[in-house]
């Protein structure tokens, strides 16, 4: 909303200039460089030489690769879908309730995504480790200790657990946009709460569901500390491999190939999102 | 007014903060404990990691000298940038206003460690060594956005018939952006401030790629020492970490109150 | 009005019954206690500011508020512990509520589908809702390409394709323009007439209560005013609060001085006034009041009024067919006169009149 129209055209270039250039400079080129590089040849004694070739992608289509592939995305799936489940009922509750409580909830939901995904993962490492909380309770009844961590579950619960805040914002935002007298309405007409949650609120929420899921899922599959934290080298996934090949065996044009890829999987969901949110912003200012 | 909710969703809720706050809570009760195991819960109460963490020189110098440092670094240039950008963008009218708009708050949307990555590689070919300062630029990239999405809220919430009266009053345009709007988006420009400062202070994806030996931030202190299962001072380092983050994010919700977040 | 003859005449019970409805929202914000009975097809209006409980009156009606004490009975039987699904109360909006994401159609059948009615009883009691309430052939529309009115009256058809016992209305009418509310008024009437349900319906607007009512239930701040016919209300108010938010009034502070047995002499600030009331003991200080259009400008040709009074133009307004004025008695008391625009000659400030009012339209009021 401008106040007036503006002509003198220096005045946004002057404004708006800076950022841009700086984002072409620290975020495109070395993107346009991961591309570029992932064409290159793996040379063992100067990492890379410029010699084009597909070799790298040809590469991806083996069955260890596309074992951890599948692997990251099942994961990322199964998170998303216990964000879901835990993220629908925490965005109605903060959408609906009173301003106060509203406000103290959004803290203690913001707070912790704001702390370091290293930290949240060290409590659930105390929690589920072999001599932490959950086995402490099981050796005190007399059982044997259970082998918590190191297995897909304990990844499962790590990145839920990280990225649930990714799924209740905009599913709050979304909720809040939903005029509460619907939901008396349908309520006054008969529907009991699941009635009215599967009739009204879940179709006039799906923007932000699906925003949601897509944040959720695309930092789900680009996760690496978690994975590695709570899954340690029985949990290999695709953030792991780019990594190790980066920093430990110096497969370049790999890793940048693998990265060009996840690149390509989390922009186009990233399109959907914005898209999404634009859409629904215009259908409030048609309403 | 007081709506109806259903009658199990207060307990699920409850539930599910809980899930969400334990591991915190539980990484704060470690480091108040004595065992140098992690011990949940501690059978005595010492504060002897807290005095293993400032002690220990390198922890000190991650916190203070590395991640204070940069993060202070970070939203002042995330923020000049940032702001700046969000004012032309909600006060011009331009052809592709939306593209560009979308283009600088991309980072929020792009997985970290791939940028981490691409960072890396190119530091790598241009023969740059790791260092603050390339840790530094990586990380004004992944803050603008906070601020740029703060302070456009706080723009768009101006009534600009405010601005109007100024210049009727005989002030420039520019003159009534200064001393009407500028000040009236000051708590925008502030709480993006505060939220850049949060991500670059407690960013590991970036770091893990981009700092050297002697930048290492506290959050890859902590993941490394993790890793190789040191004592309970990470746990002290991480109950600060908490401490200031939460504290800021008190700061700026009660005190600012954004309106935008994500 | 005639009251419409229902075709389950009850016996004694009406249909429904407040009865000492009291919501504490905190130790300053109370509504009630509240008592009052809306007996079968009759059209109960709960009039009065904003904030002074009408719309917390209804909204514990319909279960979405719970009462803090007191009752709510649906022909004798207490309902205030039933949820707000279970009533079978039918409630039209404000903002009218249509379900945005679904048809015309959906949107009429959304109670129905949770009944599990059969698909064709349903199909012809959307069609017989959507007919009488005149937009058959909207069905498969959605609300965003409807224009206000006709949002309000599927609102209705979507509440009463239910056949509810009773229905609510939450101010209805205000989100539409002038025009549009006039004609809607008399349609919603003529509906609630020829369905013969029972209504209560909450408005701030006098002139739509007066309209639409048997029966106004006026409320200020959480408590009853006064509950009567319209004529009842506007004739007879209770106090001064009704005297004033029903219509305009004149109140002059006055002290009884005596009665003829038919008439009471009260002294209005060394005016002397007749009113058409008995009852009031001698010496009450009183506010008697009158209508601005009850009083009228003498012309010589009238025969003296039973009260007449000597005043001085301060301002005069044009209004095409009413023409008001301000006037100052002798006593310096101000007063306001409504008369006919195309009055004989011109009257301008500081002229001097002689006003008339009959006793019969002096109302004495509690101080």
């Amino acid at each position: 909303m401008s106040t007036a129209p503006q002509r003198q055209r220096p005045y946004w270039t002057a404004l708006v200039l800076p950022l841009a250039l700086y984002l072409v400079v620290f975020l495109v080129i070395p993107f346009i460089h991961i591309v570029v590089l992932s064409f290159y040849t793996h040379s063992p004694t100067r990492i890379w030489t410029p010699e084009l070739t597909t070799a790298n992608y040809v590469g991806l289509a083996d069955a260890s690769f596309l074992t951890v592939l599948a692997r990251t995305l099942r994961l990322g799936l199964v998170s998303t879908l216990i964000c879901v489940l835990f993220g629908y009922p925490l965005a109605y509750f903060l959408a609906r309730a009173d301003r106060r409580v509203a406000l103290i909830g959004l803290f203690f939901l913001v707070m912790p995504l704001m702390v370091s995904a290293v930290i949240r993962t060290f409590g659930w490492l105390v929690i589920l480790g072999r001599n932490g909380l959950v086995n402490g309770a099981i050796t005190a009844l007399g059982l044997e200790r259970l082998p918590l961590l190191y297995n897909e579950t304990a990844v499962v619960i790590g990145l839920a657990n990280v990225f649930v805040p990714f799924m209740v914002l905009p599913l709050m935002a979304s909720i809040e946009r939903i005029n509460p007298a619907l939901e008396e309405a349908a309520r006054n007409l008969g529907a009991s709460w699941f009635a009215t949650f599967r009739r009204v609120i879940l179709p006039l929420s799906r923007p932000g569901l699906i925003s949601g899921c897509l944040l959720v899922y695309s930092a789900a599959i680009s996760a690496f500390v978690v994975p590695m934290l709570m899954g340690g080298a029985r949990v290999r996934v695709i953030g792991r491999q780019i990594y190790d090949q980066l920093l430990i065996s110096y497969q370049w044009p790999n890793a940048s190939a693998i990265a060009t890829l996840l690149v390509i999987a989390t922009t186009s969901l990233a399109f959907v999102v914005l898209a999404l949110m634009r859409r629904s912003a215009r259908q409030e200012e048609g309403a | 007014m007081n709506r109806q909710m259903p009658a199990l969703l207060k307990p699920f809720v409850a539930l599910t903060y809980i899930l969400l706050l334990a591991p915190l809570a539980i990484v704060v009760a470690v480091s108040f404990g004595a065992s140098p195991t992690y011990q949940f819960p501690p059978t005595e109460l010492s504060l002897k990691w807290y005095r293993g963490f400032f002690g220990n020189p390198e922890f000190v110098r991650a916190f203070f000298r590395v991640s204070l440092v940069l993060g202070f670094l970070a939203a002042a240039f995330a923020s000049l940038l940032g702001a700046a950008a969000a004012i032309g963008l909600v006060r011009f009218r331009f052809r592709g206003r939306a593209a560009l708009e979308a283009f600088f708050v991309a980072p929020l949307f792009i997985p970290e460690i791939l940028f981490g990555a691409a960072l890396y590689l190119t530091y790598a070919r241009l023969g740059i060594k790791p260092s603050m300062t390339s840790l530094l630029l990586g990380h004004i990239v992944v803050c603008a956005p906070f601020v740029i999405r703060n302070v456009m809220a706080g723009l768009v919430g101006l009534d600009p018939r405010l601005e109007e009266a100024a210049m009727s009053l005989g002030a420039s345009r520019v003159q009534a952006f200064i001393k009407v709007a500028l000040p009236l988006i000051q708590s925008s420009i502030i709480s993006g401030f505060i939220f850049a400062f949060i991500i670059s202070f407690s960013d590991i994806n970036l770091a893990l790629f981009i700092a050297g030996p002697n930048s290492t931030t506290l959050p890859v202190y902590i993941f490394n020492l993790l890793l190789f299962e040191g004592d309970p001072s990470v746990a002290a380092a991480s109950t600060l970490q908490i401490l200031i983050v939460g504290l800021l994010i008190w700061l700026v919700q009660f005190l600012f109150r954004p309106r935008a977040l994500l | 009005m005639a009251l419409t003859p229902t075709v389950e005449e009850q016996g004694s019970a009406p249909e429904l019954e407040v009865r000492n409805l009291v919501k504490r929202f905190t130790a300053q914000s109370v509504v009630g206690p509240l008592s009052f009975r809306a007996e079968a097809g009759e059209f109960v209006s709960l009039l009065g500011p904003s904030g002074c409980g009408k719309t917390t009156t209804l909204r514990c009606i319909a279960g979405f508020e719970v009462p803090t004490e007191g009752s709510i009975l649906l022909n004798g039987t207490s309902i205030e512990g039933q949820p707000p699904n279970r009533r079978n109360i039918g409630l039209v909006f404000q903002n009218y509520a249509l379900f945005p994401h679904l048809t015309i159609f959906e949107n009429v059948a959304f109670g129905l589908r949770l009944r599990r009615v059969g698909d064709r009883e349903l199909r012809q009691r959307v069609g017989a809702a959507l007919e009488l309430v005149g937009l058959p052939d909207l069905a498969a529309r959605f609300p965003r390409e409807l224009s206000g009115g006709q949002q309000q009256r599927i609102a209705i058809a979507r509440s009463i394709v239910l056949e509810p016992r009773i229905l609510l209305f939450d101010e209805p009418l205000s989100n539409l323009d002038l025009k549009l509310r006039l004609a809607m008024r008399r349609e919603l009437r003529e509906l609630q007439r020829r369905l013969g349900k029972t209504a209560v319906y909450v408005t701030h607007d006098q002139g739509e209560a007066l309209a639409l009512s048997d029966r106004i239930v006026v409320m200020s701040n959480g408590r009853i005013e006064q509950i009567g016919s319209p004529q009842e209300i506007y004739e007879r108010p209770a106090n001064a609060f009704v005297a004033d938010f029903i219509g305009s009034s004149n109140l002059l502070e006055a002290t009884v001085v005596g009665s003829d047995g038919a008439t009471t002499i009260v002294n209005a600030g060394g005016l002397m006034l007749r009113a058409g009331v008995v009852g009031h003991a001698c010496g009450a200080r009183i506010l008697a009041m009158v209508r601005p259009e009850r009083i009228r400008l003498a012309t010589t040709d009238e025969p003296a009024g039973d009260n007449a009074l000597n005043a001085r133009i301060k301002e005069a307004t044009y209004l095409g067919q009413d023409l008001h004025l301000n006037l100052r008695l002798d006593g310096g008391q101000e007063l306001s006169v409504v008369t006919e625009g195309s009055a004989a000659r011109r009257l301008v400030p500081g002229e001097g009149v002689v006003l008339t009012v009959d006793a019969a339209d002096i109302f004495l009021l509690p101080k």
